[in-house]
Order: C-alpha cells, then structure tokens, then sequence
C-alpha cells in the first residue's frame, strides 16, 4: 500500500454533498480523498435547477438553510465566482387551501424574523408579466431566497478543497467497502484498495447500492426528475432577477435561466431507476427523455397552465435527471450503529444543492466532533434503521415513491416553531 | 395531399457508443434508441404543413426493422403523423436495399411527398432519398433548410458552402432534411392519449415482392480513439511552455 492509498476520510461520491463535506474536513487538518465513478459533479449534483428557499416548517431545517448562505458567501469570496443570485421567491396560491399554506408560512416566517409577506397579486402580475396570474388568490414574497448556480458551487468545493489538500480522484468506482471486526477499514476499487478508517457515502442515487456493499440498509430510492429551460424568448423576456415562483397545486417550481425560464415538476407519478440494471459506465449528463414521454407531457402541460406561452412546440431543452428520495424527504446523515466508521450522507430528496453547504460542516463535525452544533435528531442516518417497512427494497421504493409523488400535491399547514415534531412543510 | 415521412430507428448517438470487441458490431444493448433526428426534422415539417393546410393533409410514418421499431412509431404517431406503417424485415438493409422497398411503399401509399431526413446519424450514409428519387424517377431537393408548398409545386432553400440555393420542384417529389429546417416538438398529453388510437399497420417485407441483395457487406466495426490524457499544470507559463515543448501546438 502506498500512502497515497491511505487518508483519514475516504468519500465516496464526488457531488455537492461529498465535495462539501470533504472541503469542510481539510478545512480542519483531515486527509481526504475522494473517490468518484465517473466526473466530479457530474450525477444529479448536474441536473440540478438548485433553487433555494430558506423557510422550513422546522425552525432548525430554516436556520441550517440561513447558515448555508453565510458558507456561500465566503465560498463566493474564496472561489471569485458567483454562486448564490439573489432573485426572491413567490409561493402563489390558487386555492383557498393553498391560501392557508401560504398565511401559515407567513405567520411562521414573521415569528422568526424572517423577511416574508403576502404580496398583491396585482403587484405579482407587474413583476412577472409572462405569468398568468387572473387565477391567483393569495401569494407570498421572501425577497432573501433565490437559486444556487450548481455548477458553480460545485467548482468552488473543488477549489477551495484542493487548496486545503482534498484528493480527487475520478473514474474510480467503489466496487467494496472493507470492514474488519465491525469497523469500517477502506474501500476496494479496480485500482487497489484505499485504506481509512472513516468511509463517507455520499453516492447520491448510488447510495444505498454503496450501503449494501457494506452489507447494510440505506432506505433511499432513485426518482426520475424533469424540467424544462426554454430559450431567451423576447416575446416574453424573463429578466435574470425575476423571483423563482413554487406553485404547488400544479407541482411546479420555476426560476429564471439566461434569459429563459426553469419549469420543473415533482410528479405526482414519478418514475423509479434500478442503479443496479444501469450500465457501468452510466453517464446521468447523457440521459434524455423520449419526445412521447409521458412526464414530459405532464410537466409541459403544467408549465402551460401557469405560463400559457409554453407548449409543445416552445423551443426548449428537457433536462432529466435522477434525485435521491428518501421516505420523509429528509437527508441521512451521520454514522450507522451497525458499522463503526461508516457514514452516510445522502437522500436529499430534490435540495441537494442548497442543503450541502451546511451539510458539509455538520458532516465534518459528526466525523471529527461525534457531535454537531446543529440539531440533526431529523436528519440522522439511522432514523429508520431496523424498523420493519425500511429494511427491504421494495417497501423503501414504494414508501420514498409515495413521499416523491405527495411532494408539492399535499396541502400542508407550518407548525409553530416551538413544536418539537420535525415537520416539512415549507419544502421545495 | 399525402405526406409520406421514412423514419429509421437508431441509437441514440449522444450516449457512448463503442464497437463490441470482435469488431462484429457495434455494442448496442444498454442504448436507447431513438428516430434518426433528421428523421424527425422530416416528420416534425411534415406536421406542420398538416397544420397550415388543415384535414387535407396525411401525414404517415414508415418504419423498416425489426419488432423494436414499434416503439419509435408509436412516438411518431405521438408527434403528430396521423397513421404508420411497420415493415416488417429481419434481415441487415443497405441503403440501396431501403430505398427499394421505400419504392413499394411509395407505390403502393401513393403520396404527393416524401419527406425524409438528409441522412441517418447511424450509418451517416445519405443515400436512401437520393437512391429513392431516382429509382421512381421523381424530382429531389436535399438538405431542405426551408419549405414551402406551392399549389402543385414545392420551393425548397438548400445550404450549399457558397448560400442558399433555392430550387422549385413539381410534385411528386422528395425531399431530405437538414438541421436547420425546425426543431421537433414533444408530444402533449392529449397527443399521447390520442396516439394509441391511431393505426399502426403491419407489412411483412416479403410480400412487398422485393428481393433483399446488399451491395454493402460492413466487414468490421473499430471504436474511434477517444482516449485522452488530462494533467493538472501548475501555471500559465508552464502551460505554454508544454504547449511549444511537448505538444507543438504553439511555434
């Protein structure tokens, strides 16, 4: 074994979620190397729309998502790029039900301090002409939130973490994770083994194909995600500042994209991926949706209904792409009882991007600390573990479906902030 | 007026696609399959037209293979074509070979035009709408970047290396595709839906009295080399320095 085989971490997975964390670890004197597949932040951290909205049911998800932006705004400074636009946000409500979503999320939101309130639909029709808006009954306004360039934050983790000593090492699939006498020893790949007595998967859809390498249960499933950028229209110019809107009734999400405009969908029917039946060397940047796909059709429909300009015939790219649900949309991170060493951090559920760069410190502290100064009760790796209706397959792929099809369709209340039931209302 | 539309099924060519390792052919099996782009160029115009000129106009697709062919129809019928044929055929086809059971197919669906992409991005042959033009002795206009119907007539701008050449064609006549002439559209949920109902013929190759005999006979398939090397430099000069030195690319 040479020493270039040995690290004090070893991550699998070179997405947001394992290049934060890695950047986060050197940034306190650990060796790490990371070990990815294929190219670094080229899975779903790729595919990604990355929007970006601060307000959670649950204060402590709100205030890792406020913190996430301090570390951007220091990565921006560091890296010299820009990573965080700052457009503001719209939830729009067409629906008395949906209208009490948004009151009680203002109600929330105001109850922190946050910076958020009911604009007039009036006021929503002059800021965004190119969206239909006669249908509309109440809508609310955080002019703090906005996207996250994926790519650019991707290449700011890989900056700075190569500066700090982070190892890449890409085109390396992890093929076995070593365990001796209950602890986690390394990882085997085509090209040796690597040795550490940390192992961090952050495999992303992979991940629970890495978990079952180590002969344990990660209850994560890989969903098909669509969305539509179309090109700069100048019949409806879509200013570069103009406010990502969330329209849950019709499962959208949009945010504007060089002078065209992001439509997504959380699908009431989304499609499940088998990694295991992928080819080796799956490519996500090559995946394509098929002109008569079903999804497609349903996510150009509901962009149609929101902004009647879009149809079939817009010319548009269709971007899809694979996201790591898990049963309660929430991440696993943190270290599993069964395996000493071994870490996951993984299932993002759709918000990898805008949750990684304080899942990145939380991760380092779990790793160095056995603590965070976060409260991560919701998020720990093994919330589920050994509960019968998490252990097999098929249960986890028919509850994380469930959970991807409900995502924006469920009519949700915000629960007060001194409730101590993790609640998700506010997501997306 | 009828629009007959070829379209043939290939893989999709922005996955990674490499020769099998005794060069028999190419390695295939995990690749989705797609209609050849230019082919949906030909069809995508095919709709429109039908959408200018309103009921007049049919638009049916052709396909010639094997069983997998259905499903690339089935999309063709999704984007718009109103009926579609399936020749069935087991056997490898050159161009020569499509073009002449095309010829059938023609003779027997008698359009006023065949609209077909400039070339397949498989094979990238560009041989099948000539060789077929000329063996119905109809008129052609290759890689159309623009199209116009004209009473009994169709104007037709092609991108030569020296501008835009424009021709008039009577019709019958077919015409090939290029790039540039549209973008084709996804299919909306009502299309889908109504897709299923349209009908989607079977022909077996055999009974179109056409003898299959290649002139073409693929003896081996080899991947390009696509191998590249990547190195991290440490700084600008170095860069120029390896560029001049090692590499030559800069005198």
């Amino acid at each position: 074994m040479t020493e270039n085989q040995a690290a004090d971490v070893i991550i699998i997975g070179g997405g947001v979620a394992g290049l934060s964390t890695a950047m986060q670890l050197a940034g306190r004197g650990a060796s790490v190397l990371i070990l990815e597949r294929e190219r670094l932040g080229n899975g779903s951290t790729g595919r990604a729309a990355g929007l970006l909205g601060q307000l959670r049911g649950n204060a402590e998800h709100t205030r890792m998502l406020i913190d996430g932006v301090a570390i951007v705004k220091e990565l921006e400074r560091a890296a010299g790029v820009e990573i965080f636009v700052q457009t503001g946000s719209l939830r729009i409500a067409e629906t008395p039900e949906r209208a009490a979503e948004i009151a009680s999320l203002v109600k929330m939101g105001k109850s922190i301090g946050f910076e958020i309130d009911h604009m007039p639909i009036g006021e929503v029709a002059e800021r965004m002409p190119y969206m239909r808006t006669d249908d509309l009954v109440d809508a609310c306004y955080c002019p703090t939130d906005g996207h996250l360039q994926p790519a650019e934050l991707a290449g700011a983790y890989i900056k700075v973490g190569r500066e700090r000593g982070v190892r890449y090492q890409t085109n390396t699939p992890v093929i076995d994770i070593l365990i001796e006498a209950g602890r986690v020893r390394g990882v085997k790949t085509a090209n040796g083994d690597y040795h550490a007595p940390v192992v961090v998967n952050a495999g992303g859809p992979w991940s629970y194909l890495n978990a079952e390498l180590a002969e344990t249960v990660l209850p994560t499933a890989a969903i098909g995600h669509y969305y539509l950028t179309t090109r700069p229209d100048l019949a409806h110019p879509v200013d570069r500042f103009s406010p990502a809107v969330r329209d849950r009734e019709l499962r959208i999400y949009t945010r504007p994209e060089s002078g065209g405009l992001i439509v997504g969908i959380y699908d009431a029917e989304p499609d499940l991926h088998d990694m295991r039946k992928l080819p080796p060397d799956f490519d996500m940047s090559r995946m394509k949706a098929a002109r008569d796909s079903i999804q497609v059709a349903r996510l150009i429909d509901a962009a149609h209904q929101r902004f009647p300009w879009i149809n079939e015939r817009t010319a548009m790219t269709i971007t899809t792409g694979i996201m790591t649900f898990s049963p309660d949309a929430r991440p696993f991170c943190g270290q599993m009882p069964d395996i000493e060493g071994l870490f996951h951090c993984s299932g993002f559920s759709g918000h990898g991007i805008v949750q990684s760069p304080v899942i990145g410190l939380i991760m380092s502290e779990l790793i160095l600390d056995g603590k965070s100064s976060y409260d991560v009760k919701s998020i720990e790796a093994d919330r589920y573990f050994d509960i019968p209706g998490y252990m097999e397959r098929d249960d986890i792929e028919a509850r994380c479906l469930a959970m991807a099809g409900n995502y924006y369709g469920k009519v949700e209340r915000a629960q007060s902030v001194d409730s101590s039931s993790p609640s998700l209302v506010g997501r997306g | 007026m009828k629009i007959l539309v070829p379209t043939k099924r290939v893989p999709d060519t922005d996955q990674k696609i490499v020769a099998t390792a005794d060069g028999t052919r190419v390695a295939v099996d995990h690749i989705p399959y797609v209609i050849n782009p230019f082919d949906a160029i030909a069809l995508e115009e095919a709709v429109r037209i039908g959408e200018r000129l309103g009921e007049s106009v049919e638009v049916v697709a052709v396909g010639i293979g094997g069983e997998g062919y259905e499903q690339q129809l089935r999309t063709a019928l999704a984007t718009g074509a109103h009926r579609a044929v399936h020749v069935v055929c087991g056997q490898t086809l050159d161009p020569w070979n499509v073009a002449r059971l095309l010829r059938a197919i023609v003779e027997w669906e008698r359009p006023q035009l065949v609209l077909m992409g400039k070339q397949a991005v498989d094979d990238d042959a560009s041989q099948t709408g000539q060789f077929l033009a000329a063996l119905l002795d109809w008129p052609q206009a290759t890689f159309a970047s623009r199209l116009e119907l004209q009473g009994e007539r169709i104007r037709v701008e092609r991108e030569t290396d020296h501008g835009i050449e424009t021709l008039n064609l009577p019709l019958p006549a077919v015409v090939t595709t290029d790039l540039r002439l549209n973008e084709p559209r996804y299919a909306s949920l009502a299309a889908i839906m109504k897709a299923k109902k349209k009908p989607l013929d079977l022909i077996d190759a055999e009974k179109l009295g056409v003898t299959i005999d290649p002139r073409i006979e693929v003896l081996r398939y080899r991947s390009a080399e696509t191998q590249r090397r990547c190195e991290r430099v440490r700084s600008v000069d170095e860069l120029i320095e390896r560029l001049r030195n090692q590499v030559g690319a800069i005198v």
